[in-house]
């Protein structure tokens, strides 16, 4: 059957949902950034992007450009808040529906809904219909036959508007537009093809395999594929394991504080080992990303020899973790734990009297915190830590 | 001429009217192995492009022909640049015009578009700021039914649709007033009256039209007293598509109208 997905957007999600707490900020450009020194842009409204404002610009340099823009510091809870409405308005279309990183987008897999709901375009028309009326944001929608194609119809868009690409219209539609908007193209590839003189997708989609080896090294299957409207990838709806599993800190202000950011990373190490503990799971793999100030993320994977369940264990793959993506002085922005090849705690009990007592000891000392913090709450009782 | 209201639904698919795993893409292409005629309707939900027009004029015969819906930020959704919107339109349509396969525009207004002082100006507007263009008007509200509506339509030569739904108060009538010499415009929505106001377009549209419903719309539009004597050219568009009803409605009104000629 003919995969039908609905990309939605709302164009500078964290300006949208600012304006929408405050009503008077509709007319006035507004640059979202942390107010501390050597900030950088977080997001900005249409208009300071008109001015040439850029995400992860320094907001000294933000300032330069559009003098008459109000600033206003991140509010990430806020804005989580925000596009968990927006996930629920479209929930009742399907089950499949994948909140994609970065603030403000949601994919919906609606294939085979046509029976229920009528045709993929109504739905998108009738979601930012709802979410307009009851939230206040105006989405772009797009529909196409992946991810890919839906995302750039949106991109093609934006700010605002919608757009729809049929199963078989992938390549027409991709030829005349420029790579910048394709999405697995980063700035290292689009570099790479400019010094060649290709600007456009259907240039690049001219090239061989071997060509695009030549040229831009790495992942060229992915490119190629992506420069053909392929992407077989499925929306991710988000699984009740993930979503026990998955730990985010958002540092506010940003920061580079080793003291700060370690204590956060600790912090969610032990939110993830209660979790597991909770659920009866262990894990074998941990996989942290880092986002800095300037928007640049770092993603690593940290794998245990054996499934690892208790707060210590969890604590020291985070930090290995940390130090494997934290390799710059830019501020950190935020920080993503997520436990991986997550299965049932299963204990193979020795069959002779070998039991290692501090191990034992230790358990019994979690088994009690956990006791406590579930009685209590966890800020009960929390874990110190001497500095050395 | 006859056509149907949209072509591109998954569910033609499974009615047997597309052969199975035909791709979107591909199905103007085989609609018009049937049709001569297609109510663009995508155009509502979207602005319409130049380049998505050139592109689809190269998969249908020379002597295929479209009408195309207004889109809704100028119909439903009236947004406060809806001039601008126009001018797009209207940048976008070129291609149909120009190469003569466009018969109309149709503007699809909403029930709830009532026939009001700020609508009325609204809709002279309208109509001004588009009259390049061949147009229709589809009114759904009741209120809308009144001379003097009709002879302004005909003083700009606008089209105005005749509709066949459901007889529900409120809903605008049956009428079979001539309004343009250039075309009549009938939309047959389907007379599924208990759906009509569920929400959905699967319930509202789900009607399939009798042999007997149809034959006394072929006797109306073929009489020579009325429309046929009034309009150069007639176009019938059946917009209940649900489980490929309007593909099934067409074709028997099809086989009747060349019963009738003989």
């Amino acid at each position: 059957m003919e995969r039908k997905i609905i990309h939605l957007n709302v164009a500078d999600f964290s300006v949208a949902v600012e304006r929408l707490v405050d009503r008077s900020l509709i007319t006035r450009p507004l640059i979202i950034a942390p107010q501390v020194a050597r900030a950088r842009v977080y997001d900005m409204s249409e208009e300071a992007y008109q001015d040439g404002v850029r995400k992860g610009m320094s907001l000294a340099r933000a300032r330069n450009r559009c003098r008459r823009a109000v600033i206003l510091p991140p509010t990430p809870e806020r804005y989580e808040k925000a596009i968990s409405c927006c996930f629920r308005h479209a929930l009742p279309f399907t089950p499949q529906v994948e909140r994609a990183p970065g603030s403000g987008h949601l994919y919906l897999d609606v294939t085979g809904t046509h029976r229920l709901f009528g045709p993929a375009p109504d739905i998108g028309w009738r979601i930012r219909k709802t979410m307009r009326r009851d939230l206040g944001l105006n989405p772009i929608w797009s529909v196409g036959p992946s991810k890919l194609v839906a995302k750039v119809a949106s991109r093609v868009v934006k700010p605002a508007g919608e757009y729809i690409v049929a199963e078989g219209e992938e390549q027409s539609f991709l030829a005349p537009l420029p790579l910048s908007l394709l999405p697995t193209v980063g700035h290292d590839i689009e570099n790479c093809l400019r010094e060649v003189g290709i600007r456009r997708i259907a240039q690049a989609a001219a090239l061989s395999r071997q060509d695009l080896y030549l040229l831009c090294g790495r992942r060229v299957e992915t490119l190629y594929q992506a420069l053909r409207g392929i992407d077989l990838s499925p929306v991710h709806p988000p699984a009740e394991v993930g979503k026990h599993f998955f730990f985010q800190h958002y540092f506010s202000p940003d920061s580079n504080r080793e003291e700060i950011i370690q204590t956060a990373v600790l912090d969610l190490a032990r939110q993830a080992a209660r979790s597991l503990r909770r659920h009866g799971m262990c894990c074998c793999r941990i996989g942290v990303t880092l986002t800095y100030s300037d928007t640049v993320k770092v993603t690593r994977q940290v794998v245990c020899k054996h499934p690892a369940t208790n707060d210590r264990e969890l604590e020291q793959l985070a930090v290995t973790g940390l130090f494997r993506c934290w390799r710059r002085r830019v501020r950190v922005r935020t920080f993503e734990l997520v436990c991986m090849r997550v299965s049932p705690y299963v204990q193979q009990l020795s069959l002779f009297q070998d039991i290692n007592k501090k191990q034992q000891k230790q358990k019994e000392l979690e088994d009690a915190i956990d006791v406590l913090h579930q009685r209590f709450g966890t800020s009960a009782l929390t874990r110190g830590m001497t500095k050395e | 001429m006859i056509g149907t209201s949209g072509y591109s639904y998954q569910e033609w698919i499974d009615s047997g009217f597309y052969p199975p795993k035909t791709k979107s893409a591909h199905m103007l292409e085989l609609y018009s192995r049937s049709f001569s005629l297609v109510e663009l309707n995508y155009t509502w939900y979207q602005m319409v492009r130049a380049e998505a027009m050139e592109r689809m004029l190269t998969r249908v015969p020379d002597d295929f022909y479209c009408t195309a819906k207004l889109t809704r930020t100028m119909t439903h959704d009236i947004s406060d640049n809806w001039r601008a919107q126009a001018e797009l339109y209207k940048q976008g349509i070129k291609p149909l015009l120009s190469t003569g396969r466009l018969l109309t525009v149709l503007i699809q207004f909403p029930p709830s578009f009532r026939r009001t002082p700020e609508n009325r100006q609204y809709l002279g507007r309208l109509l001004d700021w588009l009259q390049s263009l061949p147009l229709a008007v589809e009114f759904r509200h009741c209120s809308w039914a009144h001379e003097r509506v009709y002879s302004g339509l005909r003083d700009r030569g606008v089209t105005m649709v005749t509709v066949d739904a459901p007889a529900l108060p409120e809903l605008f009538p049956p009428l079979d007033v001539a309004t343009s010499p250039a075309l009549f415009y009938l939309r047959l929505h389907g007379r599924n009256g208990r759906d009509w106001y569920s929400g959905t377009m699967q319930k509202q549209f789900n009607y399939s039209y009798s042999e007997q419903e149809l034959r006394e719309w072929v006797k109306k539009i073929t009489d020579t007293t009325t429309i046929n004597s009034e309009c150069r050219r007639g176009i019938v568009v059946f917009n209940n598509h649900v489980a490929g009803q309007a593909v099934n409605n067409g074709r028997s009104m099809i086989r009747l109208l060349e019963r009738q000629a003989g």
